[in-house]
């Protein structure tokens, strides 16, 4: 067969980006560069449009070179085709009309956004970028929580670790506690040493909360980052974590009194209210009924709020707003239907979720405990055995804790995708 | 990069690749859930008949040979009768339903060869009488870890009977938009001028957008449909005010675009 080749194929070209287009769109540009820049943030294009002409490449065949033109012409930029030649000559460029003035042209030898800061990690999250490559879309219950399961088979060990990490310490800490109870045995003991030991479960307890909050903030932020497409890892996870941990503990402890609040004022206020009742005559029957209506109201509150307030602590990660406006926020996002049907309303799905979620992670636990239990009974006392089954319980309550955070998270995205629709308008932008 | 789905391709000997999104353990624990409550339903019913045929038998049948059945006899038609709810179930309705069950029905999922063929009797009943190895203590336990293991997201029914779990494709209309009320408007000439220059993706996320519009919030909406509007109006180098609501102008666009492809 007759070769049919065009010499200027094989002509390097130098792809210059010389000006933006007058009334063209930066936004428009940037996101079109990041679909040639894949690993570039917005960011860091951004900065480097700041000081254009950019070089794209300078080893592009001439029908690439023709695409890429069309391309950034198309999203507003204004491109130099140009053979490259062996030595770095600058050629005089012609701007075309309409073409914003461009700086003083210095050639790099390294593409400017080398030299740029990376992102922080929280400048990418306060408003969700998707990776090129993932498409999200609204799921129903029962993709939700296949995706969850497949979510957490492809990142086990990422998700696996950051819950081990307080429970691991929790353990280690009680087996601690443990030998050092042992070693005390036959000597004798006494009041300073009771104190001793309180004020040490007291703080450990304290740690171990403060740990166990800091590993749900940190499996949000790995969850959310690998769902939506971005790598991470268990350090950059805590890491990431570091500086909302608070935000996170006083939005928990608020969320925590408020979802507390109802069932305790109902308590004291039950209590006070029978033996008034009782002590004015009213009969058994009526405050056996009024009774019940109250627990009943009460459980609805109780619940409402459950659900209401269900999404605060990946709004503090996410969204980075805390206290009172986070309780907002997942209030306003909990909020209506974005289904028709009775089962679909968000409150209710996020029940069933929840439900669903509970009956997989009872069977992983299971899994786990079960095993444990019978081995537990048959050899009774062998402290090793004993140790491993201990082990073992606690990888089955990891796993069932990692299935049930992460169904509930990709149902924070799920809810924010159906109602403020942030893949269209990700996609808008780059139209 | 992942997708978000897991995805099976089955090559004919034609060499035709037949694609097929596997189930995961989500959306089949929710189908047990569901054929579970069904199967409780059932057995419950079941049970009554039999309790009312031991308490009414002697008056239905007045010539007395039934009635000289005693309550074991009674008891065990009870228990074959809950054998055989609890694993005809599944076995009869994946045979006779073509894979599904009330609950796989209602997940949009369905049980196929790995060759892609429908399953017959056969497989269903070695894939449902090996759910007793899978579902040992209530809990799926080997279920769970052998389907977490599996790369198709199989159970060792599943493996013994060579068979899969698929999501069934919506194979339905899609969702009703609301039809624009045809009022004529001067960018109808700018729409048609320009509709083909829309690439099927834009043409999909404006779609999507009409679709999903009403389940999105007021501010939402009404700032996606401007950010759409106004990148078409960039990208067609229209540069007016427009006359009509955003919306009405991105399902005019989605209509005419629509339109010619029919006409294609």
């Amino acid at each position: 067969m007759a070769e049919n080749r065009d010499d200027t194929a094989e002509q390097p070209y130098t792809i210059r980006l010389v000006g933006i287009r007058e009334g063209a769109s930066q936004e428009k540009l940037i996101a079109g560069l990041q679909r040639l820049f894949k690993r570039k943030s917005a960011e860091e294009i951004g900065l480097a449009l700041s000081r254009i002409p950019l070089v794209l490449s300078r080893s592009a065949r001439k029908d690439q070179g023709d695409k890429i033109k069309a391309f950034i012409e198309s999203v507003g930029g204004v491109i130099e085709l140009t053979e490259t030649s062996p030595v770095h000559e600058q050629p005089e460029i012609e701007r075309p009309e309409g073409v914003e003035q461009a700086q003083p042209t210095i050639e790099r030898e390294e593409p400017p956004w080398k030299k740029i800061r990376p992102p922080l990690p929280g400048e990418r999250r306060t408003k969700p970028r998707v990776h090129s490559g993932i498409q999200l879309q609204p799921m129903g219950i029962g993709e939700l929580l296949d995706r969850s399961f497949r979510l957490i088979r492809e990142y086990f060990w990422l998700f696996f670790i950051i819950i081990l990490i307080p429970q691991g310490i929790y353990f280690l800490m009680a087996k601690g506690v443990q030998i050092f109870l042992g070693g005390m045995e036959g000597s004798e003991f006494n009041i300073a040493m009771g104190v001793g030991f309180g004020v040490s479960t007291f703080f450990a307890l304290v740690v171990f909360i403060i740990l166990q909050f800091w590993a749900q903030g940190a499996l949000i932020h790995a969850v959310s980052e690998t769902y939506l497409g971005h790598g991470t890892s268990v350090g950059r996870s805590y890491g990431a974590m570091r500086r909302l941990l608070g935000r996170l503990l006083g939005t928990l402890f608020l969320w925590g009194l408020g979802v507390i609040l109802v069932p305790g004022l109902t308590g004291i206020f039950l209590a006070i209210l029978i033996p008034l009742l009782s002590a004015i005559g009213v009969g058994n029957i009526t405050i056996g009924v009024f009774v019940f209506f109250v627990i009943v109201f009460a459980v609805w509150a109780f619940f409402r709020l459950f659900l209401n307030w269900l999404l605060v602590d990946k709004i503090v990660v996410i969204e980075r707003k805390g206290w009172v406006k986070a309780l907002k926020r997942s209030t306003e996002l909990m909020k209506g239907r974005t289904e028709p049907g009775f089962w679909k309303s968000n409150k209710m799905k996020a029940g069933l979720i929840l439900l669903l979620g509970f009956l997989i992670a009872a069977a992983i636990q299971l899994i786990f405990q079960v095993p444990a239990m019978i081995f537990g009974i048959i050899l009774k006392g062998n402290i090793v055995i004993l140790t491993i089954l201990e082990i073992l319980n606690i990888v089955g309550n990891t796993l069932a804790t990692a299935f049930t955070a992460t169904a509930m998270i990709l149902y924070y995205y799920d809810i924010r995708l159906r109602k403020e629709g942030f893949d269209l308008k990700m996609m808008a932008e780059n139209l | 990069m992942g997708t978000s789905k897991e995805v099976l391709t089955i090559e004919t000997p034609e060499y035709v690749g037949f694609q097929y999104v596997l189930a995961g353990l989500g959306s089949r624990a929710t189908a047990f859930l569901l054929d579970t409550a069904i199967r409780l339903l059932f057995i419950l019913v079941v049970f009554i008949v039999i309790i009312l045929l031991s308490q009414w038998l002697p008056f239905l049948e007045p010539s007395g040979v039934l009635a000289g059945l005693s309550k074991n006899w009674i008891m065990a038609f009870g228990v074959i009768a809950y054998g055989f709810i609890d694993l005809g179930y599944f076995l009869f309705f994946e045979a006779l339903w073509n894979g599904q069950t009330p609950g796989k029905r209602q997940q949009r999922l369905r049980v196929i060869r790995t060759d892609g063929a429908p399953i017959g009797w056969l497989g269903s009943a070695i894939r449902n009488i090996l759910r007793a190895v899978d579902i040992l203590g209530g809990v799926y336990p080997i279920g769970f870890v052998v389907m977490f293991m599996s790369h198709n997201s199989q159970r060792i029914g599943d493996y013994a009977a060579g068979t899969l779990v698929i999501v069934e494709k919506s194979g339905g209309v899609p969702k009703e938009r609301t039809v624009p009320q045809d009022r004529q408007s001067e960018h109808r000439e700018d729409i048609e001028a320009n509709i083909s220059t829309l690439s099927p993706k834009q043409y999909q996320v404006l779609r999507s957008f009409l679709q999903r519009r009403e389940a999105m919030d007021q501010d939402h909406r009404q700032q996606l449909a401007r950010l759409l509007a106004q990148r078409l109006l960039e990208i067609w180098e229209v540069s007016y005010k427009l006359d009509i609501s955003y919306e009405s102008f991105l399902e005019k666009v989605v209509e005419s675009y629509e339109k010619i492809r029919r006409a294609l």
